[in-house]
């Protein structure tokens, strides 16, 4: 087939002026540097590398729990904090003791207090006597104190393109801070969803947000319900339940036929709730799970290998274009070890689930735990894994990407 | 002082970079690979939401070819570079709904000269020969086009004339010139095209010879996925560069390229180290490069910045990832690949991507239809992926994102249910949305362009082919992906880092002597 578009000539002239007309074009357009696009400084404004924060307040909630305030440090160049969905957390990076960590904390305020100018972010924080971090928080964070934190991040928050209309919360301990940004939320009408809240305490002082979540309730008018449930043995607070967070409580006060749960505690918690959704038979789909960190006492997790307890091992290390050779115990995650070290690793949700770990294994066993095994199956596949949660079982060879 | 240096810097683990950095050190070239990300491919990803994985970007790779039938991809991945990898033929081309009752239809497509020709004709009666005629000249241009490619930009004048005269006749046209002379009925023209949204622009703007070329490549060698998505593939790769003898680094934003005396000389990363190199293959696009990476800011030649500038970047892209709790089989859903179309009017449907409306065509996968065991038994993974033009996006603010996005998407979901009947809505377990504000945010394109360069027949492959031949701007630098010369596409973008990278090793040769 010989094809004709314009006749042969018309077409052959045509294509012996590409050229030209490209040179054309490029000659006539300007030699201006392009602007950033709107687009790309849109991105950053909502996922910046990294937050400068100051802490602008402290607020004693129960003995054991503060709320810090944070606001932009205006000295770093911040003026305006990304916005977040409720339920999303911060990774904090502190200096805590010389070593520098990350911890992730569920932001406790809601998103609407985070915008404009004097827009802020609430963590509210349990102080645990014998943890590594919490007590040098209590120590060391006063008005005026400048922070460094990811930008909100996290997968537990109300998606309307997924959840039903009825949030059914379960919150265990400090594990109510998403559920109070919720709540604000919904309160506010910038969320529009209904909250049935059952708030586990182990003690009556030990609640947090008591009067808060009472006034958000009759404010809500019916869009948000709080239920406290106490296990300790004597119970003066009115309207109470007693013991744990059973399957009974939930189908008691929420729609289990409809709405989607959300699951926020400690690990404790977590493996009762776990044995008592199961008797209510939900698709996996109307029950989400916040992360909660590192896994407690991996000893003890059936699948972890018990001869591998009490074991230490040596990892050879490249991170940050440095090479070391850093001690690790097999109880402890492989990131644990590197920031021990001074290594400064990146990581971020310090759950298996976010990646931002992700590191190259070259040689070596680790132990994965199963149920927070985050990874992609290719990376499996080609050596690569989440220190922050694998464990040492022999010693290892690993290569780390320099945190951003 | 560097403190580094490398033969070469390759600037992105995109698959352009990807592809030149193991060309590179396939050739024993000392070659150093930086990504900011924290992972390889830059749109060509997956990530992981509960217990599935989710392609980030790729509907298929084209040139791939079974293995008795192999395409360049698999010669040039399997000969040149040694990566094997298990690959998925996708079992259909398409199935194409048009929704719009007056433009109404609902055909399946296959891959392969008669089976595409057979699929056609009788979705269209009367439609055969012609149709039969035009893959012949698809076909042809892509004989043309190797044969370019082999003549190393000085091919015989008279060969061309006289064998590949087709290609010369068309390569200034647009899709819709070239069809009107071509007596196809316009029901079946509206199936042949149907894949414009793979290159992001309207049939009455899109160049003819790279629409030929990638239905060419499509309709003779089929489509292909990796069974663990595209970080599969692009994970390979990367392991393979270390095996090379390459390097490879993560986390690691190169912020300036340095320029002396108009030849590269480093490389400024992220973490303010300075590489010292005299060959740098960019996987960062033109714009990028030229108005934010080259410093001295003198040293970039005007005529580059004007080139940059006149050049369209194109769509950005826009994808609802769903992990369902039902299998395709419960869903209705039987094919891997669904374009539902407002209508054969591209022209129309592209107006609908430069607001902030429900853009009315979106092409969209169901991947168990190709890897059956992609989610645990039970689920399935659907992506529906849409265009819009970046600008689109320019106005909306950061406290009205997650409300845009999410209206946008729970109308592409619809008009996805009302297109097939498959009810995904209530088995929707996990859900992520990307923007163009996704896209920019890892990988720095330009507005959340995924596509490159719009490839108008001013910008088309031939053009740019020539455009090679010419001097460089600055010595040194070379560009790969879906910016570089061959334009977008998984297997375009790949295949431009093979030949950035052997451009860049006979600079290299040259300059030993």
């Amino acid at each position: 087939m010989k094809i004709s578009i314009r006749g042969f000539l018309l077409d052959m002239l045509a294509f012996q002026g590409l050229s030209k007309q490209r040179q054309k074009r490029i000659a006539s357009a300007s030699a201006e540097p392009m602007p950033v696009h709107p687009v790309n400084r849109l991105a950053q404004e909502i996922h910046p590398d990294r937050l400068r924060l100051i802490v602008h307040s402290v607020k004693d909630e129960t003995r054991s729990s503060r709320t810090f305030r944070l606001v932009p440090d205006r000295a770093s160049g911040f003026t305006a904090l990304p916005p977040f969905r409720a339920g999303q957390y911060l990774s904090l990076k502190v200096a805590a003791n010389g070593v520098r960590i990350t911890r992730p904390f569920s932001i406790s305020s809601a998103p609407y207090e985070a915008l404009g100018p004097q827009g802020y972010y609430d963590l509210t924080i349990k102080r645990v006597a014998d943890g590594f971090l919490t007590p040098y928080l209590w120590d060391n964070w006063k008005a005026g104190t400048a922070i460094e934190s990811s930008a909100p991040t996290g997968f537990f928050y109300h998606e309307p393109l997924r959840d039903a209309h009825q949030i059914i919360g379960l919150a265990g301990g400090s594990g109510v801070t998403p559920f109070r940004s919720m709540a604000r939320e919904i309160v506010h009408g910038s969320l529009d969803a209904e909250l049935v809240l059952l708030y586990g305490s182990s003690a009556e002082d030990d609640i947090l947000f008591y009067d808060e979540l009472k006034a958000l309730e009759r404010e809500a008018e019916g869009r948000v319900r709080i239920v406290h449930v106490l296990s300790c043995e004597k119970v003066t607070l009115p309207g109470c339940e007693a013991g744990f967070i059973t399957a009974d409580l939930v189908r008691r006060y929420g729609d289990v036929d409809q709405g989607t749960l959300f699951v926020c505690g400690p690990q404790a918690m977590y493996d009762f709730s776990r044995g008592e959704l199961a008797t209510l038979n939900l698709p996996r789909r109307r029950v989400r799970w916040e992360t909660f960190g590192e896994v407690k006492n991996i000893a003890r997790h059936p699948a972890f290998p018990p001869q591998a307890v009490g074991t230490t091992h040596r990892i050879k290390v490249q991170v940050n274009g440095v090479s070391a050779e850093v001690p690790a115990s097999a109880t402890e995650t492989v990131l644990v070890a590197l920031e021990r070290a001074g290594l400064e690793p990146p990581s971020q949700c310090r759950s298996g689930e976010c990646g931002y770990c992700r590191a190259l294994l070259l040689s070596g066993d680790i132990f994965v735990v199963p149920e927070t095994d985050g990874r992609r199956a290719a990376d499996c596949e080609f050596g690569y894994f989440h220190p922050c949660s694998s464990y040492p079982l022999s010693d290892l060879e690993v290569r780390v990407p320099q945190t951003p | 002082m560097a403190d580094r240096s490398y033969e070469a810097v390759v600037v992105g683990a995109g698959n352009g970079g990807l592809a030149a950095a193991a060309q590179l050190a396939a050739k024993g070239v000392k070659v150093l690979l930086l990504e900011q990300h924290n992972v390889p491919g830059g749109f060509a990803t997956s990530f992981v939401r509960g217990r599935f994985e989710f392609e980030g970007a790729m509907h298929l790779i084209a040139d791939m070819g079974p293995p008795e039938n192999r395409g360049s991809v698999r010669e040039f991945l399997e000969d040149d570079l040694g990566v094997h990898l298990q690959w998925f033929e996708i079992p259909e081309a398409y199935r194409l709904i048009q929704t719009d009752p007056a433009h109404a239809m609902n055909v399946k497509i296959h891959y392969g000269v008669d089976r595409f020709v057979n699929d056609i004709a009788s979705a269209v009666p009367g439609s055969r020969e012609a149709v039969a005629r035009y893959v012949d000249l698809c076909l042809e241009v892509v004989d043309a086009i190797t044969y370019l490619g082999e003549s190393r930009g000085k091919p015989d004048r008279k060969v061309l004339m006289s064998r590949y005269g087709n290609l010369l006749k068309t390569a200034a046209y647009t899709v819709d010139d070239v069809e009107k002379r071509l007596n196809v009925p316009d029901r079946a023209l509206e199936i042949f095209h149907a894949l414009w949204t793979y290159l992001g622009c309207p049939t009455s703007r899109l160049n003819f010879t790279v629409f030929a070329a990638m239905m060419a490549k499509l309709i003779v060698y089929g489509g292909y996925i990796p069974r663990h998505r595209s970080h599969e593939f692009t994970s390979a790769v990367e392991a393979r560069i270390r095996e090379l003898g390459g390097t490879t680094e993560f986390n690691t934003r190169v912020e300036q390229i340095l320029v002396d005396n108009g030849q590269v000389t480093g490389v400024v990363t992220s973490k303010g180290e300075r590489i010292a190199t005299r060959h740098v293959v960019s996987n960062a696009s033109p714009t990028l490069v030229y108005n934010r990476l080259i410093q001295p800011r003198s040293a970039v030649p005007p005529v580059a910045l004007q080139e940059a500038n006149a050049r369209v970047n194109g769509v950005a892209g826009f994808t609802v990832y769903l992990g369902l709790d039902a299998s395709p089989q419960q869903l209705g859903l039987t094919e891997y690949s669904y374009l539902v179309y407002e209508s054969g009017d591209s022209t129309r449907m592209y107006e609908t991507m430069k607001t902030l409306g429900v853009p009315r065509a979106q092409a969209s996968s169901c991947l168990n239809n190709c890897v059956p065991d992609c989610s645990p038994p039970g689920t399935s993974i659907v992506a529906i992926t849409t265009l819009f033009r970046p600008d689109a996006w320019s106005q909306v603010r950061a406290e009205d994102y997650v409300a845009t996005k999410n209206r946008i998407a729970l109308g592409l979901i619809e008009d996805f249910e009302k297109a097939t009947g498959a009810p995904l809505r209530q088995h929707i377990e996990e859900v992520e949305v990307a923007t163009p504000l996704t896209y920019a945010r890892y990988t720095g394109s330009h507005g959340g362009t995924i596509y490159g360069y719009e490839p108008e027949s001013w910008d088309s492959l031939l053009p740019r082919m020539m455009a090679l031949t010419a001097p460089r701007a600055v010595q040194g630098l070379e560009f790969c992906g879906g910016y570089a010369f061959r334009c977008h596409g998984y297997s375009s973008s790949f295949m431009s880092g093979q030949t950035a990278g052997l451009l860049t090793l006979q600079s290299l040769i040259n300059e030993r002597g």
